[in-house]
């Protein structure tokens, strides 16, 4: 008998733990960028988790289980979208049971809806292309000048979630903008010239990038994306890495380094691992990331 | 507005040195020579803010099977969820999945052994419950129909004597937990109960008990393309049938290796003791498989090239070991290819 009071005892704490959990507004961001903003942007009105790891490439994010209790409790989903997590995020999101964050409902965010993409393919689709977005390249949190616009977004929808903290919404919004424009016009100052310069990149992630800073990606190792490098395209990679004069290689810190290192090597330029993605877990914002990888880059305008 | 909708066809080229093998899915390779496993039409689709849908339609060469077709609930309370329609029933690990999502060309055979060659599954009703717990508990229960000589074949199969009473429905109780260890390991673990009536004589029943344990390491603090997973299920079936009850073991343990990117091997070692009788009248023979008078014992062993995320090559060898009769050599080249949406994986 005791040992059934017990449990029931250690039950309805756990239950009654798990509902004062709901007097913040709790947002789940699919990856650590859109959680470090919102996170930014709502202080202590919100409590946030990421689903996946600064180290984990967020189109292969296992669907552990627990990851749906996050989303059980959820207020407020936000998602990369673009299909970027659709091979993983609607199993989650049909095992969490909330209805609040649920495709079409207010708590469901879908911030690339908030921006432009960038190579939004034309005419017919198909994996012969690898494997391609048809709504467009997902991987527009490396221009500072969309993550503008997603960061007004997230603090709109935070204050229609939670309209008695509008004002500290709003001005947690003001804040964030004004830190990302004073950085953006530093690094802009830094890395003004890799303007024109010529790179190869791994993954066809780095488009939003070059494109806010003028940089030309002159190809990719993937022959088309999510398809690994072959030794055939390898070759052909390095000969257009010299007929370009390109000035490093750049990759993001999930992906294999082996083929990029021999590229490198080949060319005789640096390879450059970019840590595009906040560490949440351990505090750091979008800004202080972006900082970092702005001066992994920038040793490269004196190349 | 239009669904979600793909398809995965699964071919194999097989070769028995018994073409009077022992193989139990309806998937698996049948015959030597070329197979088609299986052409799986897959949609689905939010109905409305409360509802998805999902269907399966598998298409073999004599015709169209409805294999799964139910909607779920997407806003019940208190953790609550339902699903009603046709489904795979989630006792164990494997039984409600696909061949798309196995680590072998064939199905483990306890799965065809004791549910059928499709796996149990039925029409019915099935609520689950999320509990508020600190880690992953979810509880599922299900009533489906008992019948079904490829679903349900140790309860009603093929001799489906209908429904007169709550009794003569097949239940599904299961419980399923996950632990992640750390970011890089996994552990799930379930216990699952099927209970209902078999037609072997009046009010006569099987229950069937299992457990699964997934354990999965995949380094995802680090850049590794590793994947290492032990997947591991046994069921124990009791039948009550005329004159004594019957009880066996089956089960199976394998284990996954992915070590570069495109190239994984996989090992599997599967066990089926012979139907005793525990009670009762000790030389009542197995209506269900009256040849099976001894234990069985199957490894097999395969290795998985992956051109993409969406496309699969698979070659496996394995030696099946029956007691009762003279074991048989396999060997299965399979191609499988994937088109249209990107459908999400299940863990």
């Amino acid at each position: 008998m005791r040992t059934l009071f017990f449990w029931l005892s250690l039950w309805c704490g756990l239950v009654l733990q798990a509902g004062a959990a709901h007097a913040e507004l709790a947002v789940v961001g699919t990856t650590p960028d859109l959680a470090s903003i919102a996170r930014s942007i709502g202080g202590g009105r919100v409590k946030v988790s990421a689903l996946s790891l600064p180290s984990q490439d967020p189109h292969w994010v296992d669907a552990r289980p627990h990851l749906a209790l996050a989303l059980a409790k959820a207020d407020l989903l936000l998602i990369t979208g673009a299909d970027l997590e659709a091979g993983w995020l609607s199993t989650l999101l049909t095992g969490s049971r909330n209805g609040n964050i649920q495709r079409g409902a207010k708590g469901y965010l879908d911030c690339s809806t908030l921006v432009s993409l960038l190579e939004v393919p034309s005419g017919k689709v198909d994996r012969s292309m690898g494997d391609v977005h048809a709504q467009g390249n997902p991987h527009y949190m490396l221009d500072p000048k969309r993550v503008e616009r997603v960061a007004v977004g997230i603090g709109k929808r935070l204050s229609e979630l939670d309209p008695a903290g509008k004002s500290a919404y709003l001005e947690g919004t003001r804040r964030f903008v004004e830190e990302l424009r004073a950085a953006r016009t530093g690094w802009e100052q830094k890395l003004a010239k890799l303007r024109g310069r010529s790179v190869l990149a791994y993954h066809r992630s780095l488009s939003y990038l070059a494109d806010w800073l003028g940089l030309r990606v002159v190809d990719h190792l993937e022959p088309r994306p999510g398809i690994p490098p072959n030794p055939r395209h390898i070759a052909h990679v390095i000969e257009i890495g010299k007929s370009e004069r390109v000035i490093a290689v750049l990759q993001e810190a999930w992906f294999p380094q082996n083929a990029p290192k021999v590229v490198a090597d080949k060319l005789g330029v640096k390879l450059v691992v970019l840590g595009t993605m906040p560490r949440f877990d351990r505090g750091d914002s979008y800004v202080t990331n972006m900082n970092q990888l702005v001066s992994a880059l920038a040793p490269l305008g004196g190349t | 507005m239009n669904p979600d909708i793909s398809i995965v066809l699964d071919v194999a080229g097989a070769y028995f040195s018994d073409s009077d093998h022992l193989q139990t899915g309806a998937h698996d390779p049948q015959q030597n020579g070329f197979n088609l496993q299986q052409l799986e039409l897959s949609l689905g689709s939010a109905v409305d803010p409360y509802f998805r849908f999902d269907a399966n339609l598998v298409f073999s060469l004599f015709g169209v099977e409805l294999e799964e077709a139910y909607g779920t609930t997407l806003d019940l309370p208190f953790g609550l969820q339902a699903r009603a329609g046709q489904f795979l029933t989630r006792f164990g690990r494997i039984n409600a999945t696909h061949p798309h999502a196995w680590n072998f060309v064939d199905q483990p055979f306890a799965i065809g052994r004791v549910f059928g060659s499709e796996g149990n599954r039925g029409l019915g009703v099935e609520l689950s419950y999320l509990t508020p717990l600190p880690w992953y508990v979810e509880l599922v229960g299900s009533a489906t129909g008992a019948g079904g000589e490829e679903t349900a074949r140790s309860f009603y199969g093929a001799d489906d004597l209908g429904v007169e009473a709550p009794d003569d429905l097949l239940y599904v109780a299961a419980l399923k937990q996950f632990f992640p260890l750390s970011p890089d390991w996994s552990l799930f673990f379930g216990l699952s109960g099927a209970f209902g009536p078999n037609s072997s004589g009046r009010d006569n029943r099987t229950d069937v008990f299992g457990t699964d344990v997934y354990v999965k390491f995949r380094p995802i603090t680090s850049v590794s393309p590793v994947v290492l997973a032990l997947t591991s299920e046994w069921l124990y079936r009791r039948r009550q049938v005329p004159a004594a009850v019957l009880a066996d073991t089956s089960g199976y343990a394998e284990l996954f290796y992915r070590f570069v990117e495109r190239w994984a091997v996989a090992g599997r070692y599967e066990y089926g003791s012979e139907a005793n009788s525990v009670l009762g009248d000790t030389t009542v023979e197995d209506p269900l498989d009256p040849s099976m008078t001894a234990d069985r014992h199957r490894v097999a062993a395969n290795v998985s090239f992956f051109p993409s995320e969406f496309s699969r090559l698979r070659l496996q060898g394995s030696r099946d070991m029956p007691g009762f009769r003279e074991g048989i050599w396999a060997a299965f080249l399979s191609l499988e290819l994937a088109a249209g949406a990107h459908g999400a994986h299940a863990f």
